[in-house]
């Protein structure tokens, strides 16, 4: 009780700036998302009410952007996952320097920054779907590794040892034991993968090329090229409602026993 | 599981269940353990006793295979088993800080072990609780979480997970050292009954020698990596060969000044506190030693008194009430059939 109570006082600034910042933008996207569109005069009709952009989201027309869209998040999670793992698993009993340089590999693609990486993968790679990936899972993988590191080195990893002296083969130590204690860091890692890539931009635009289109780069493309704010706007709150859901999925298999 | 080509002594009762020959380990340039040769009996319980940095748990870890020796041999029931991995061992390692699965609950933690040698669930179960209840653990328990246990309660669970799948031998590190004097002692004592009635071989490994007296049948005493000695609690305890084992295993008076006890100079001789009796009438032979006292300590059963006499330092146990004060003199006899002589390795 006192804990959760504390933990609740140190989360308040964060709570402030949700408060402040983030939920009037929500409110004014969805609000704006009920509008009708301006055809031509202005950008959105204020004081209007309808389903409208909704409706035509949820249409056949869309379907295919919102399909890539999900298959494109989801593919940004399978390739994270292996990679954060490869990264954050030597790590995970590393002391002093050893886990300092290790930290510094680990970030030192995202000290150069976001676009720069981008620059540079655009220069090497073809444009398409294959390196609006790369890009994509170039960028959030060092944060998704921190992730998985920090839940790793949580864990007291001399029960891999125990489970050997049990009589345990590398697979049985694995499956049993090591697999179920990281999973809740992977699941984790996997939502935050998920949501990164459902909501990806930069990658889809600098080097997806046009058949590399996702609900952030139409979004893009409705708001300022077709200037359909609220159509936009819809397009935001469906990113919304399918990043939110993936954060707000319970990890499968925390509460029951893990067996192969 | 064992290796087939490697050589055998033999395979029967007169072999001891695990055996290291000329066993060395280092960490870098560090000696951790120095050409250690130890046995353990076949239904006993041996302790290595030693203090902190002494290499026991590399020791338990060599002989669990977690650990390659830089030198030597393990011997598990006469084969040749120093390469051999941990999985295939068969023995049953209580870690220092218990190590339970903290994802599983009380029962599966025991049922592991059948488990992984896939034995039924079912059987696997059946075979944990009947574990559980042999190490007293309170049904209730059984199904849930080892986070929710209290610290006894762990290791009781931890001590039924080695027990469980039939190991040929239980070795335990350090199990009890998290926990309160009381609790370490009525554990000490239940794990020495569940010894007995299953009959397991058993390795403690400990740094309390209290502890070590109290359970073992067999002693084997480490210090810096070498083995010092080995043998019955009470041999160590009354004959040792070394005066710091002298010294480790309880409060002693080692002298090192001839003229007691038909010690010579630089000979070492032991006496137990326990061995000078109060009292101002000594027998023909004996010493009467007579002086201030600096220090009384109280310990329960009795009082360690601490006083000078003829030029030395001397420790007393007093049972009773009638205890000397600091500054008051007090009077005692050394028996000239006391003492041991640790550097002759003879009574005097």
């Amino acid at each position: 009780m006192r804990s959760t109570r504390s933990n609740a006082w140190l989360a308040g600034p964060a709570l402030a700036l949700v408060a402040l910042l983030v939920v009037p933008s929500m409110v004014l996207l969805v609000r704006l998302s009920l509008c009708q569109p301006a055809y031509g005069v202005g950008f959105y009709r204020a004081d209007s009410f309808t389903w409208e952009n909704f409706t035509r989201l949820l249409s056949p027309e869309f379907a295919p952007l919102i399909g890539f869209t999900c298959l494109f998040g989801l593919a940004v999670m399978a390739g994270v996952l292996p990679l954060a793992w490869l990264l954050a698993w030597p790590l995970r009993a590393s002391g002093g320097g050893r886990l300092m340089i290790g930290l510094l590999v680990l970030l030192a693609p995202r000290l150069a920054g976001m676009l720069a990486p981008l620059v540079a993968l655009r220069l090497l790679l073809p444009r398409g779907v294959v390196s609006a990936w790369l890009a994509e899972v170039f960028l959030i993988t060092p944060y998704a590794a921190l992730v998985l590191l920090v839940h790793l080195r949580g864990i007291d990893w001399t029960v891999l040892a125990a489970a050997r002296g049990l009589g345990a083969r590398d697979w049985q130590v694995w499956s049993r034991v090591g697999l179920p204690l990281a999973w809740p860091g992977l699941w984790l890692v996997g939502q935050l993968a998920l949501g990164w890539g459902l909501g990806a931009f930069l990658g889809p635009d600098i080097l997806g090329g046009p058949i590399g289109r996702t609900l952030a780069t139409d979004l893009h493309h409705q708001a300022f090229d077709n200037s359909r704010w609220p159509l936009a706007a819809a397009e935001g709150v469906l990113l919304l409602v399918l990043v939110g859901a993936v954060y707000l999925i319970r990890p499968f298999g925390l509460t029951r026993e893990n067996h192969p | 599981m064992m290796n087939g080509s490697a050589p055998s002594l033999a395979a029967d009762e007169t072999v001891p269940l695990l055996c290291l020959e000329g066993v060395s380990f280092s960490h870098g340039s560090h000696e951790v353990l120095h050409d250690i040769s130890m046995r353990l009996q076949r239904g006993a319980l041996t302790t290595l006793l030693g203090p902190s940095g002494s290499g026991k748990t590399t020791l338990l870890q060599i002989l669990g295979g977690h650990l390659k020796p830089f030198r030597g041999t393990v011997w598990l029931d006469g084969t040749d088993a120093t390469h051999l991995p941990p999985e295939s061992r068969g023995l049953g390692l209580v870690h220092q800080h218990l190590a339970l699965f903290p994802h599983l609950t009380v029962e599966r933690n025991v049922s592991f072990g059948l488990e992984v040698r896939g034995k039924p669930i079912a059987f696997a179960l059946e075979k944990a609780r009947a574990t559980l209840q042999l190490v007293d653990l309170p049904s209730d328990t059984w199904t849930r979480r080892p986070d929710s246990l209290s610290g006894g309660q762990r290791q009781r669970v931890a001590i039924a997970r080695a027990l469980a799948f039939g190991p040929r031998a239980l070795l335990l590190d350090e199990p009890f050292t998290a926990l309160d004097r009381g609790l370490r002692q009525r554990l000490g004592g239940e794990l020495k009954r569940i010894q007995r009635e299953t009959g397991v071989t058993t390795l403690l490994v400990t740094h309390d020698q209290e502890e070590a007296l109290a359970l073992s049948d067999s002693l084997v005493a480490l210090r810096e990596g070498r083995l010092v000695q080995a043998g019955p609690p009470a041999e160590l305890y009354q004959r040792p060969r070394d005066p710091w084992l002298a010294g480790f295993l309880g409060e002693a008076n080692l002298i090192t000044r001839g003229g007691f006890l038909r010690a010579e100079a630089g000979e070492c001789l032991l006496v137990r506190p326990e061995e000078l009796v109060p009292g101002d009438q000594p027998d023909s032979g004996d010493y009467r030693l007579q002086g201030p006292v600096r220090n009384v300590v109280f310990r329960g059963a009795d009082s360690l008194v601490t006083f000078e006499a003829a030029g030395l330092v001397w420790k007393m146990a007093l049972a009773g009430t009638e205890v000397p004060r600091p500054g008051e003199i007090m009077k005692a006899i050394l028996p000239a059939t006391a003492g041991w002589n640790v550097t002759r390795g003879c009574r005097p």
